[in-house]
């Protein structure tokens, strides 16, 4: 998902759930924060490097791909953009090695998005933010594990994009360029997806690099064969996973906001987008690379006030004037420590389930939490 | 790429046209022998290396078995090149000439489908097909000489350290989704 869906987006949820618009705002910045959040940016803001919730381009073609740095990839990736729907899955007569990866395949409604969802209650508008971004990412990203593998989350050249047409759909197969100079091209269906290679574990082989940004565009609608998919097609429809990931997050930031006992899975607030359905649908199937000016103007319509556009460096300052004790009680410092304790739990919960492929996470972090 | 990866790759190049001029300039019977032991141990590493990658981990890819097949046949090629010690160097050169021409055509062929399939990198997958290709015809040329086989092998291996030397200091090129 981009900026769009984690910032504007994550704003009209916010406040169709019943925050105030400056704690919508708050909550949409640090949903959109965990997409900027990399080391190079903590170490210029002189934060915690274990907060990371990213990595850059950079920071990426310079990790290692040994099993150290598989971890280090693994922890950020797994814990912020493609939470595992489910640790113990079992499939048959395959090794652990092919095990350990298959169970971090990413997707919604898993015991995870319920305790990220549980975690984040009680705890400062920034882990909430955290949350949201988590959970309405298991929608984009399912069925691809935020862990470098060539056998989980490659593509090949079954790669349909369907439009609509009468009771069922067109076909047309889609054209993988690797130039990222060019943007994508939506007319004639030519996307831009990381290189082929073979090697197991490099970096090309993570999250969605092969299917391209397919996964990001709330319009689109796929058929192509995942690797890990047995040749079973797997159609993908973002438009209806789209809303709901937009009506599950209404229902979570209630259940934050002590509306409901308790967050359960595969449940949607649809009645409270009831009377915004049309508009919303409109947003979401309408074929643009990013939708962030729509979904601003229907923001600004739901609250009748202005939304402020996204600046990644709006709380740099605070942070970075504060004193050692005070930074704890500043926006980012609070972010921070969503971040940390959100990481622990995840990687806490991959390490109870047998599998090392995200290390192990120091338990004083997930008590404090 | 990171500075080790890249310190890595300029010592094994420098090693690489180190062994290579070796042999140009010394052509011997026990450099021929050397030259083949090491290629039928670095085929047998990479095809029993595919082959426990594939019953491991992409036995349950789709698209999987290419990489067994793979396996398979480096690992062939491995035994019939340790095979190939003591018969006469002619058998080695129509041996040369068979990997030669087999890997060129194969890699002009999936050039020209990642240049129909996946826009790309297809330049240097072609050039890498014509360079064999080029090869395979010179051993057809001089297979009468006596040390061609030993001079082909060394002239491929230059070729390759110069690949591997111009990509370590070549920025890297990175297509990576942000994901």
């Amino acid at each position: 998902m981009q900026m769009d869906f984690h910032y504007y987006a994550t704003y009209c949820a916010a406040f169709i759930a019943g925050y105030s618009h400056e704690e919508s705002l708050d909550i949409a910045y640090s949903a959109q924060f965990v997409d900027d959040c990399s080391r190079t940016l903590l170490a210029k803001i002189k934060g915690p490097s274990s907060a990371a919730t990213t990595q850059m381009q950079l920071e990426m073609m310079d990790a290692r791909t040994d099993p150290i740095g598989l971890q280090d990839i693994t922890r950020i990736w797994a814990s912020f953009h493609f939470l595992p729907r489910d640790l113990y899955a079992e499939k048959k007569k395959c090794s652990k090695r092919y095990l350990n990866k298959y169970r971090l395949i990413c997707g919604p409604n898993g015991d995870l998005v319920v305790k990220t969802v549980e975690l984040a209650k009680g705890k400062p508008l920034q882990s909430v933010g955290i949350a949201m971004h988590v959970l309405a990412d298991t929608w984009a990203h399912a069925n691809f594990a935020g862990t470098p593998s060539l056998v989980i989350n490659n593509t090949n050249y079954v790669f349909y994009e369907l439009f609509p047409d009468g009771d069922g759909y067109k076909e047309k197969q889609i054209k993988f360029v690797h130039k990222t100079s060019a943007p994508d091209d939506l007319d004639n269906s030519i996307y831009t997806n990381s290189l082929y290679q073979r090697n197991e574990n490099t970096i090309m082989n993570l999250g969605h690099g092969r299917a391209g940004h397919l996964p990001d565009y709330s319009f689109a609608r796929y058929r192509y064969l995942p690797a890990w998919g047995e040749y079973e097609d797997m159609i993908k429809e973002n438009p209806a996973d789209y809303m709901k990931a937009f009506t599950q997050m209404i229902y979570a930031m209630k259940y934050i906001r002590g509306e409901y006992d308790a967050f359960e899975t595969e449940t949607y607030d649809n009645e409270a987008v009831t009377p915004h359905l049309l508009r919303i649908k409109e947003i979401l199937e309408k074929r643009q690379v990013i939708a962030c000016d729509d979904w601003k103007t229907f923001g600004e319509e739901l609250s009748g006030r202005k939304i402020t556009d996204y600046s990644m460096d709006t709380y740099f300052e605070e942070y970075m004037k504060s004193s050692k004790a005070d930074k704890d009680n500043t926006f980012l410092g609070r972010f921070i420590r969503g971040a940390i304790v959100h990481k622990g739990m995840v990687i806490d919960e991959i390490f109870r389930s047998g599998n090392i492929l995200a290390g192990f996470s120091k338990q004083k972090i997930i008590n404090e939490g | 790429m990171t500075l080790f990866q890249r310190i890595k790759k300029i010592l094994l190049s420098i090693c690489m046209f180190a062994a290579a001029l070796f042999f140009i300039l010394n052509p011997s019977d026990e450099a021929y022998m050397a030259v083949v032991s090491i290629l039928s141990i670095g085929l047998a590493v990479t095809g029993i290396k595919d082959i426990v990658y594939y019953y491991t981990m992409a036995k349950h890819m789709v698209g999987g078995k290419i990489i067994l097949i793979q396996g398979v046949i480096i690992l062939d090629f491995a035994i019939v090149t340790g095979s190939l010690t003591n018969v006469p160097k002619i058998f080695i050169l129509m041996y040369l000439i068979g990997i030669h021409a087999f890997s060129g055509v194969v890699e002009i062929l999936r050039a020209m489908e990642a240049k129909r399939v996946v826009e790309g990198p297809w330049k240097m997958k072609f050039s890498h097909g014509v360079v064999n290709l080029v090869l395979a015809i010179a051993c057809l040329i001089f297979i009468r000489q006596p040390n061609t086989a030993l001079i082909i092998y060394s002239i491929g291996l230059m070729y390759s350290a110069a690949v591997r030397l111009f990509s370590a200091f070549e920025k890297t090129t990175f297509v990576v989704i942000r994901l």
